[in-house]
This record gives C-alpha cells, structure tokens and sequence, in this order.
C-alpha cells in the first residue's frame, strides 16, 4: 500500500499536475471511505433485523407461550412431589419437572438470544394458526383452570393421584398441538429440534400415564 | 502499449525500491560529498564514517515527500472503521431494540425507585412477621421467606404485603385494585392476569387510585383497566424485572389474608 502510495507521490513529484492527483485520491479515499459506512450500516441492520425471529414471530410467541405452558406442568408436577405415595407417579412427575423447567430456561434463553422481551404484545396463542379459538375460557389448550389448581391442592391419596394423572393428560394433549403448530410453521433449527422432542417425550410420557391409570384402577 | 501497461504497472511497482535505493544511493555521495566540505571545515574528512552526520540533511526531504501519503492512507483507514462505528453506534441507540429498563421508563406516571430509592430496591432479607413499608402497596424491601404463588393467581380477597414483596423479587407483576373498582374492569383486569405466571392479582383497600400495578422497584397508578400502561407496565416487568432469574412462582402460599404466612406445611406421604 504505502509502496504505491510513494510511486504516485514520486510520479505526482515529477508529472508537474500534483493538486488534480492529490484531489483525485482525496475523492476516491472520501468516497471508498462512504462505502464502507454504508456497507458496515447496512450489514449492522440486516444481522439485527433478519437473523433472528422477530417480535411477532410463530417462534417468538411460541417461546412465550410454551413457557407458560410448562411452567404450569412443573406446578403441578411438584405437587405431587410432594403429595403422592405412587412410585411410578413420583418418577413421571420428577421427570416431567425436571426437563419442562429445563426446557423453559432454553425458550427464555432464545428470547434474550433474538433481543426480545419475554412478554409480547399480542394475546396469548395469536402466533398459531386458528389459535384464538383454541382458547379455552382464556386458558391455552390443556392447561388447568384455577378451580381444577385449588381441587388438586386439597386432594390427597388416590383421589390426587386420579386427578394429577388427568390434568396431566389433558395438558400433555394441549402442549402437543401447540407443538404442531410451532412445528407446521417454522424453519428456525433450535425450534425444530425442541419442539421435535418435546412431541416426543409427552407422547411418551402419555403413554406412562395410561399405564399408572390401567395400574391404579382408574 | 495495452499489453504492456500491466507488465509495465508491475515493473513500476518493484522498481521503487530499486529507484529508492537509487536515489539514496545517489544522493548519498553528493550528499557525503556536499557535507565533507562543511564538515572538512573542522576536520578535513579523512574519516570514512563520518559520512553519518551528512546524510541527515537532505535525505528527510525526499522521505517526507515520499511517504506522506502513507499516514494518509492509514489515518483514512482508521478514519473508516472509526465512522463505521460510530455510525452504527447512532443506529443501535436510535433505531435497534430499546432494552426493558428503557421501556418502564418511558411509561409517564411510572414511579421508578431503583432511580429514587437505590438502597430501597437493594433491601431484600427474609424477616418474620410483619414488616412495615414506605410505599402502599409495597414495591421492594424485607420480605417473608414464603412467596406467593403468582402462576397468573387472581386472588378475590387481601393477600400479605410480605409474601407479595417475595414475589416481586422472583419477577412476578403484581396487580392491584381499589375493593370499589367496577366489576368490569375487574374482569378486564383478571383476564390480563389469569393464566399468565408471573403475574398476580388482588384487591387492596385503601389505595390512592383505583389500581396500582407493582414490579420490584416500579409502581404506575392508574384510574382505569383499559389505560394502554397497565399492558405496557406488564409487558416491560413482568419477568425481566426479577433479581432471581430462573426462580419461578409456583409452590408458594395460596391462601389468601393480610397475615405473612410462613413455610406452608407439607403433607406427610410417606
């Protein structure tokens, strides 16, 4: 650089016109210079604004969502925790809690890593196709109300580890086709592969549950 | 003369040095020669080293013309990168995402303790019983070890300040409303809440305006549930607010009463 920088200077020196040649790079340093301004600004804004899942995005909402979804199922699973004597029950709710709360942390993660708030401005399961009208008296699907939270709380023996089993299910039920959903839509490969997995898991664990039914006499 | 143009451009480029050792080659022995005399003046340069001295004065002339574009090429450079910088420093501030604090401050009627009351928000042991607070309701402070359980929790009746104050510190948003409050906005309220953890609601008497909506270390009044704040607030807060990222709001107190309640007893299974 500097090499060629010295041969124009020693040109410029010799050549007898040195303000054109001088003004001349001045301009093509100036306008090299507004270039990569431009250039660096647009490349700033692109990474921002297309990399990642945006305020209003399927992946977005889903993130919030699910995490309230789960988080509902880790309430419940510490419930019973606590409450049940079923050692089959105790291993399915232990579990359960265990990977929904993990799962939470990696959805929040995805919120912080996309520069978004954990809440939106947009209702709950407006990020799914059709979702409003899976609300249920303004609860996403299979989630509990607070009736059925308070009747779980005061439950005891058999009749807790009925109503557990059944709540759960019907949670279980509801997280998987907000699952679809997710998965009908996106592209996005963390989503994929989570969304993927939990389907996976709450089938299995649905399967679990219709065996600690069939076991208990339900 | 096309063909020979880029040999010609390339020879140039590796004559310089070649022509700069030249030049310094040549202008040396004038220079050495031009300088004996002065220098001969003293002591008649029979010294062949002495040459050192001489070659000072005119060689800064030619270096000084030849390399002055280099800082110029570089200080251009850092020039770029600098403007790049700043250019997108004045995008980031103007245009990129505003961060959560950013937002409840710009929410008008906000009462931002952590600015006013720094050691307020920075007080947050466990103590028993009933504490008394500045704010009503409270926003940050003492509090009890049992928090309560704000899983979208809409309480019909008086919870106790000192597990709401734990509960703020998890990240929950805790909504409040005057007993007098419409059963509309009630509802409208209680729909914002129900469903949604990390956010709690229950009435509380006595209060100054007919809601007041509380994060760790925020409060906003406001006189009706449909005020665009009350989702703004919840938006900004509500989890981001926490000082205990990852802790929950399940499995704390349920019952409802203005008495802290201490650990909930646990049922003996086994």
């Amino acid at each position: 650089m500097s090499t060629t920088y010295d041969d124009a200077a020693v040109a410029v020196s010799s050549v007898s016109a040195p303000p054109r040649r001088r003004a001349l790079l001045v301009t093509s340093a100036v306008v090299a210079a507004v270039l990569v301004v431009i250039a660096a600004f647009g490349a700033g804004w692109f990474a921002q604004s297309r990399n990642h899942p945006g305020e209003d995005s399927v992946e977005a909402g889903f993130a919030r969502d699910m995490s309230s979804h789960h988080a509902q199922a880790v309430e419940m699973s510490m419930l019973a925790l606590d409450k049940s004597t079923q050692p089959d029950l105790r291993l399915l709710a232990g579990e359960s809690a265990q990977a929904q709360q993990a799962q939470i942390g990696m959805m929040q993660t995805w919120l912080r890593d996309w520069h978004l708030g954990p809440t939106g401005h947009r209702p709950q399961m407006s990020w799914m196709t059709d979702g409003a009208s899976l609300m249920q008296n303004g609860l996403m699907p299979g989630m509990a109300s607070a009736a059925d939270m308070t009747k779980l709380r005061n439950a005891t023996g058999h009749d807790f580890d009925l109503l557990f089993l059944r709540l759960m299910q019907q949670h279980h039920l509801g997280g998987i086709h907000m699952v679809e959903g997710v998965l009908a839509e996106t592209h996005e490969t963390d989503v994929v592969w989570l969304a993927q997995s939990m389907a996976n898991n709450q089938r299995a664990e649905l399967e679990f549950i219709q065996q600690i039914l069939t076991k208990i006499g339900a | 003369m096309s063909i020979s143009t880029p040999a010609g451009d390339s020879s140039r480029q590796t004559a310089p040095p070649a022509a700069k050792k030249a030049t310094a080659g040549a202008g040396r022995p004038p220079a050495a020669r031009g300088a004996r005399p002065s220098g001969g003046g003293g002591g008649k340069g029979n010294r062949p080293g002495g040459g050192g001295k001489p070659r000072k004065p005119i060689t800064p002339v030619k270096v000084s013309q030849g390399r002055s574009w280099g800082p110029i090429a570089l200080f251009t450079a850092v020039g770029v990168i600098a403007a790049a910088i700043i250019g997108y420093g004045i995008y980031a501030v103007s245009v990129g995402p505003k961060d959560w604090k950013e937002k409840a401050e710009g929410i008008s009627g906000i009462s931002d303790f952590r600015k006013s009351d720094p050691k307020l928000v920075d007080t947050r042991s466990h103590k028993s019983g009933s504490i008394q607070y500045a704010q009503t309701p409270p926003v940050a402070g003492d509090h009890n070890v049992s928090w309560q359980n704000c899983m979208g929790d809409v309480y019909d009746a008086q919870i106790a300040n000192e597990n709401a104050v734990h509960s703020l510190e998890h990240g929950a948003v805790w909504v409040t409303y005057r007993p007098d409050l419409p059963k509309d906005q009630v509802d409208a309220l209680a729909s914002k809440v129900r469903g949604q953890e990390f956010t709690m609601m229950s009435p509380f008497p006595g209060l100054d305006k007919p809601i007041s909506l509380q994060a760790w270390g925020y409060q906003l009044k406001v006189d009706n549930a449909s005020d665009e704040r009350v989702d703004e607030f919840i938006r900004a807060l509500r989890l981001n607010a926490t000082l205990e990222p990852g802790v929950g709001c399940s499995g704390g107190v349920t019952a409802t009463g203005t008495t802290p309640r201490e650990l909930q007893q646990q049922p003996q299974g086994q």
